[in-house]
């Protein structure tokens, strides 16, 4: 049962600051993800929690006690490397139990305890293997045992997955997501991979140059990224620069709807593929794009469309569809979002026209 | 495969494999000089000298003997020169690592402008000749040497120089085998990476725990190397144990060269030599299976 908070963490490594202004606080028995392209701080991060780097300036508190200053070895939380981390020396129940044995719990206590993380990892019967012994996936479940052991208030995890192949990948991630829920363990998950952050995740956080762009649902951060780094960066998402003036919207030389109360200036409107839909026939809201590739993707197939005056768009068109390069569609936008200036986007839903009903 | 595999496609002509006894003959061609150099120039003699310390004429024809060595077990000189060299040896060696042990930790988890003077420092002795680098040690520890100075204008006169005592052969031979025993161990501490450290940490072991439990069983092959390499030169040492040391006892090079060349007695002489060499070579094959080991394992992964 523990919760973990951040107040102000900024970290410099001399003229690069890698951790800006962070502030969040993650629940008990939450599973939080931070994500980010490479290089945004998210390790750095990491490891300050950790207590593997000092932060420059902030506060870390763990079930609200501070833990700044305390050096790793003290804290109550456990890491699992992104690289292979199993002691090569130790055979696989001396590397889960050498942490165990710092803390001079009693003989029959270790044994049980190893037996028990084991099994919970599904590796029951490896206890004698050394780390060399074993494949990959194997080890980072060794890790992961070995972090579990010491009943950690708080597990961190920096891409554990991500030097294995996808297909393992995924089954090791189901299986974390299994033991996390099973053990209610306050968990932060490092990664650079959104599917893993969508699919894992009570919330994420999405990071960029060492600051945190928006915290929230993974469902929320898909449908309201709430800049455009977001935008971009999670999922599929068409942006179109555009310019309001007198209250009209304008893609290229195209009118849009403007949400209400907009003043004049340059805007960028994001605009999901899924939220582009087909009309049988041409309309004044809609616009005519000539198809320049589809590829298909199995049970649907994406498209790229263009037109002049306007940058060109990704769409998703059903199997059923009719469609072939070269040929023509009109695409109607049914939901977007417009961003100004760093703000947070304003939202426009609009009805499908009544002739495609 | 079947031969008329040509006839039903074109493939390219891939160079046939050389046989594997031409490899061997090749490989054994390349090395044949200087193992034949080392037969005749090592092997062969010490092998005679071996045997001749072994035989006795009667009567014309030689016969087994081990009187020589007898003699040597029961000449007080011969014995405490033995055990001396082989205190001196070991008092060496563990303040070699000692010494070496916290500057190649320092050397290797340490980054910046001092770790790098450090470094330079510690490679230093590698190019000071041991004839020259006793003769500054006399300078630096001898009687009104540069130590003995400095002490007295801080006003302290009690200083004994350790020249011509058993202290400055150890002291020369520290200062010797600094550099190659630096290299060797900060050259094994880097194979441990930072990652398996951190881990440890993480689990909750200091700094100390982390030594004994992480690092060390990781490198203790280097310790090994350093270990035998540094024990064979400073059991077989002769400039720094005659230029520094006392006159008796003496280390087994001192005692072997005034056997041969003051006393005249080459037939002692070749007899300590045998002795000399054979406790080198038991310590001579842990080092042999510390490498091989480490090969197979190389070759295994
Ligand atoms: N020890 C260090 N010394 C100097 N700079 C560092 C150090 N560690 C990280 N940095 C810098 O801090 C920034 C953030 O690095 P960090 O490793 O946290 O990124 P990341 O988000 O984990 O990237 P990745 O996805 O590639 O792992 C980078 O610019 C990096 O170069
Ligand atoms: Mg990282």
């Amino acid at each position: 049962m523990a919760t973990l908070d951040l107040t102000g963490i900024y970290k410099q490594f001399g003229s690069v600051t890698a951790v800006h202004d962070v502030n969040f606080q993650v629940q008990d028995g939450e599973f939080m993800c931070i994500l980010g392209p490479s290089g945004c701080g998210k390790s750095t991060l990491l490891r300050m929690v950790a207590g593997f780097e000092m932060p420059t300036s902030g506060d870390i508190r763990i079930d609200s006690e501070s833990v700044t200053a305390l050096s790793a070895n003290r804290r109550p939380t456990a890491m699992v490397f992104q690289k292979y981390t199993l002691w090569p020396h130790m055979k696989v129940s001396e590397n889960i139990a050498f942490g165990l044995q710092l803390r001079r719990l009693p003989r029959a206590v270790i044994e049980q305890k190893v037996k028990e993380s084991l099994a919970l990892v599904s590796l029951s019967g490896y206890e004698d293997r050394y780390p060399a012994q074993l494949s990959g996936g194997q080890q980072q479940r060794v890790a992961l045992a070995r972090a579990l052991v010491l009943e950690p208030k708080i597990l961190l995890l920096d891409e554990p997955f991500s030097s294995l192949d996808a297909i393992l990948r995924v089954r090791l991630r189901e299986e974390l997501r299994r033991i996390q829920r099973r053990l209610k363990i306050t968990a932060i998950f490092v990664t650079h991979d959104q599917e893993e952050a969508l699919t894992l995740a009570d919330r994420i956080a999405v990071m960029n140059a060492g600051h945190i762009e928006q915290l929230a649902a993974p469902s929320e951060i898909y449908a309201s990224p709430s800049s455009l780094f977001v935008a971009d960066f999670i999922g599929a998402m068409n942006l179109i620069p555009g310019t309001v003036s007198g209250g009209r919207l304008m893609l290229g030389a195209l009118p849009v709807d403007a949400p209400a109360g907009l003043s004049d200036g340059p805007v960028t409107v994001a605009i999901r593929p899924e939220d582009l839909v087909v009309l049988d026939a041409p309309q004044a809201s809609a616009w005519s794009m000539t198809v320049e590739q589809i590829s298909d993707l199995g049970y649907y197939r994406r498209a790229i469309l263009e037109m002049p005056g306007m940058q060109s768009l990704k769409i998703f068109l059903p199997k059923a569809l009719e469609a072939q390069e070269r040929g023509t569609l009109h695409v109607y936008a049914r939901r977007y979002l417009v961003y100004r200036d760093g703000n947070a986007p304003q939202e426009v839903v609009r009805g499908l026209p009544v002739s495609a009903a | 495969m079947k031969d008329d595999s040509d006839t039903l496609m074109t493939t390219l002509p891939t160079p046939a494999p050389r046989p594997s006894w031409r490899k061997a003959a090749i490989a054994y061609a390349l090395i044949a000089p200087p193992l034949l150099l080392m037969v005749f120039l090592i092997f062969i003699p010490a092998l005679q000298s071996t045997a001749r310390t072994l035989t006795v004429d009667v009567n014309g024809t030689p016969g087994f003997t081990l009187s020589r060595y007898i003699a040597f077990f029961q000449d007080p000189v011969s014995v405490s020169n033995l055990m001396f060299t082989f205190q001196i040896t070991l008092i060496t060696l563990l303040v070699i690592f000692l010494v070496c042990f916290p500057l190649a930790l320092y050397l290797r988890f340490a980054n910046g402008r001092l770790a790098g003077a450090v470094q330079v420092l510690a490679l230093f002795p590698l190019f000071v000749p041991g004839v020259i680098l006793a003769f500054a040690l006399i300078r630096f520890l001898g009687t009104r040497g540069t130590l003995d100075t400095m002490l007295s204008i801080a006003g302290f006169t009690g200083f004994r120089t350790p020249y011509l005592k058993p202290d400055a052969i150890v002291f020369g031979l520290v200062w010797e085998s600094i550099p190659f025993t630096v290299l060797v161990l900060t050259a094994g501490l880097r194979q441990v990476s930072d990652a398996l450290i951190e881990s440890a940490r993480d689990v909750g072991a200091n700094n100390w725990q982390i030594f004994w439990r992480i690092i060390l069983p990781q490198i203790s092959r280097p310790v090994l190397i350093a270990f035998s390499l540094n024990f064979l030169g400073i059991f077989g040492s002769y400039t720094i144990p005659y230029l520094l040391g006392p006159a008796a006892p003496q280390m087994m090079g001192v005692f072997m060269q005034q056997t041969f060349g003051q006393y005249r007695r080459p037939d002692d002489a070749e007899t300590q030599a045998v002795i000399t060499f054979l406790i080198c070579a038991v310590v001579g094959l842990l080092y042999v299976r510390t490498v091989a080991s480490q090969r197979k394992q190389e070759q295994d992964s």
